[in-house]
């Protein structure tokens, strides 16, 4: 076996992020490496924005909290749970910027979601990306507002509530563009967030997301690579239904089996207002 | 109805933002102005009173205009905070005003702004507490709040008004402390104030103070340059300089930095950045304090009562004077300390007892006291008495 020469390894999005605080914090098998390719592409690629003067990359707490730093361009870490207002005030004061925020399900809709139901009601012209793993990773796997119905965490063992269903809760509050992906999308993510960016009014991405080493391991999808093929076969893409249907739950559910892992993903665009 | 609102808003856009000369209005108003005359571009709040005429006055000033601001009406006012902090990111001069339940709400982005020197202005408008308390009468039971209220050490420069006229001039101090020193500013004021008509003037020439670009502008105030290694010049998103910031401690370029040395050297500079120009700050007002054997500490709307109690004590032969602290924090300590050499001390207060707490540790003798909490300003007949009392 020959000796792996680490200095000669080069990075593909190497211009793109902050090469000396990196690596990053995230597990083995996680999701938000792949998830901030994407976004990183879809900016600049799709959207063709420059990362030095057009972007702001907005993040909340947690594992993926740490995204804004990771990026290239400029950027805000802030307190838990308020990306969103921190988005909404940058945007509203300079509108030529284009503002993502890339956060995860415990920040944007536990204790940041009235600040998101508010943005979408108020059509902010931001773009937030959920990456929903269904758990708080950071703090060691207590269960969020997406964690699935018997699932095991430490903090509801086999009693877990009903999750939120993230397309619905959007689509009700007024979301102007509203998809749901899996991380093992990367391919179609680019474009979609290319999409995202171009709606006018709150764009929302409901990022699902695998956090295998915490949550995972015990509930069904315990290595990075399961997680991927689990995606992968659980994924349903439906179509958006021009007739304003899309509300209908059986549409929009994700199924999850705590042995298994995901059953059923439904994924695709669900209302792309115009731009 | 969408006439009337029609005919509304012609009448508001002959209004001029900025205004000079002499005027009848509110504390509030005064406060709105002088935040109009520093170059106030954003402002984001919610509705509480007694702060609410702050919001309603801007929100006519600079949205039906011409070039409008930014103007928001959150969903709550720890949105409020936070969306300021966005705002002054991108270079943008930008506000709120609150009172006591959002003040607590607020503690979280104080922690926030404090810490990645963000400037802003906060006008916080007292009423009784704790809880929703008496939100149509005085107070003054945030002093300690506005110092110790969000977690961990911080520092942040607070301004107290006694009169309509301090209401303006503060307020412009305190976007000028903002900008200079990359840092968010308290102006405390109070239900009395919030309300009360008094006739101020707005002059013609007033320095108004704006943030350094790197590389580009640096900051004199007051004929005194800032400097850069205590305040580093700030970038501001969209300028093609990265400039990223975080809750978390970190160095000077904003990146996440958790080794002990820079930790240490961040918050010493946080601190020291304040208290180095602290000569340059709206210094105490000391009246009749020469020849007195009584000395009254007393601020905000509370002030103008001992001060009518010194006029009218010194008519019965009393020999009292007063001393009121502008700045409350950093507390003007030494100066009081020298105030207070050889006299005796009352604090007068609309609290059960949060002013004493500085005065007390300044200076280390007995200190007297009126905490007073009955919803209005202690009359000067109470202060006198308490004075004849001290005397006896």
């Amino acid at each position: 076996m020959t000796k792996l020469d680490l200095s000669k390894l080069e990075h593909n999005f190497e211009d793109q992020l902050t090469s000396r605080v990196l690596p990053t914090i995230w597990c083995s098998g996680c999701s938000l490496g792949t998830n901030l390719q994407s976004i990183i592409r879809g900016i600049t690629t799709h959207a063709k924005l420059d990362l030095d003067r057009e972007v702001v990359m907005v993040s909340g707490i947690g594992c993926t909290g740490r995204a804004s730093g990771y990026v290239d361009a400029d950027g805000f870490h802030t307190t838990h749970g308020r990306a969103i207002p921190f988005a909404v005030g940058v945007k509203m004061s300079n509108p030529k910027l284009e503002v993502i925020v890339f956060s995860g399900d415990g920040d944007l809709f536990a204790i940041g979601g009235n600040h998101f139901i508010h943005a979408a009601r108020r059509k902010q012209n931001i773009n937030v990306i959920c990456n929903n793993n269904s758990t708080y990773g950071l703090t060691g796997g207590q269960a969020s507002p997406t964690s699935f119905v018997n699932t095991t965490t430490p903090t509801t063992i086999h009693n877990n509530d009903e999750p939120f269903n993230l397309v619905d809760l959007a689509l009700g509050a007024g979301a102007a563009f509203v998809a749901r992906y899996t991380s093992a999308h990367y391919k179609i993510l680019p474009r979609i967030i290319n999409e995202a960016i171009q709606t006018k009014g709150l764009s929302f991405i409901d990022l699902i997301s695998g956090c295998p080493a915490i949550y995972g391991k015990r509930n069904g999808y315990p290595t990075g690579e399961i997680m991927v093929q689990n995606f992968r076969e659980a994924s349903v893409e439906i179509g958006s239904i021009e007739d304003g249907s899309q509300l209908q739950r059986e549409n929009t559910e994700v199924l999850f089996d705590p042995g298994k892992g995901y059953t059923k993903i439904p994924v695709g665009v669900f209302r792309r207002e115009e731009k | 109805m969408k006439k009337v609102m029609n005919n509304m808003s012609e009448q508001i856009q002959t209004i001029p933002r900025k205004l000079t000369g002499k005027h009848l209005g509110s504390g509030n108003e005064a406060v709105a102005e002088g935040a109009l005359t520093a170059g106030l571009h954003a402002y984001f709040g919610y509705p509480i009173t007694p702060s609410t005429s702050i919001m309603e006055h801007i929100a006519k000033k600079i949205v039906y205009v011409e070039n409008p601001g930014v103007f928001l009406q959150a969903e709550d006012e720890i949105a409020s905070i936070t969306a300021v902090i966005g705002s002054s990111w991108t270079r943008s001069k930008a506000m709120t005003a609150t009172s006591g339940p959002g003040f607590s709400l607020m503690q979280e982005g104080i922690g926030l702004a404090s810490f990645t020197e963000t400037p802003l202005v906060l006008v916080l408008v007292m009423r009784g507490g704790p809880s929703t308390g008496l939100p149509t009468f005085p107070a003054q039971q945030e002093l300690m709040q506005t110092h110790f209220g969000s977690h961990g050490d911080y520092l942040v420069p607070t301004l107290a008004p006694s009169s309509v006229q301090e209401c303006f001039n503060l307020s412009v101090e305190a976007f000028n402390i903002a900008e200079a020193l990359r840092t968010p500013v308290f102006l405390l004021s109070d239900q009395v104030l919030s309300t009360l008509k008094e006739r101020y003037n707005i002059p013609e020439q007033i320095e108004i103070i704006d943030r350094a670009i790197p590389n580009e502008t640096q900051v004199t105030w007051k004929g005194e340059n800032i400097s850069e290694i205590l305040v580093p010049p700030m970038n501001c998103f969209g300028e093609e300089k990265k400039a990223f910031s975080t809750g978390l401690s970190h160095d000077p370029s904003g990146q996440v930095d958790l080794t002990a040395d820079n930790y240490e050297s961040l918050m010493n500079r946080l601190r020291d950045k304040i208290l180095n120009y602290e000569h340059l700050f709206p210094q105490p007002e000391e009246y009749q304090i020469e020849d007195a054997d009584v000395l009254i500490v007393a601020y905000g709307s509370t002030a103008r009562s001992a001060k009518k109690a010194v006029q009218q004590a010194r008519k019965q032969g009393l020999m009292v004077g007063l001393f009121r602290p502008v700045t409350i924090w950093p507390f003007p300590g030494e100066k009081l300390l020298q105030a207070a050499k050889g006299k005796k001390v009352i604090v007068v207060e609309m609290s059960s007892g949060q002013l004493i707490w500085p005065v007390e540790r300044y200076i280390k003798v007995k200190v007297h006291h009126i905490g007073y909490l009955r919803g209005r300003i202690p009359q000067p007949s109470i202060i006198i008495n308490k004075i004849k009392e001290v005397l006896l």
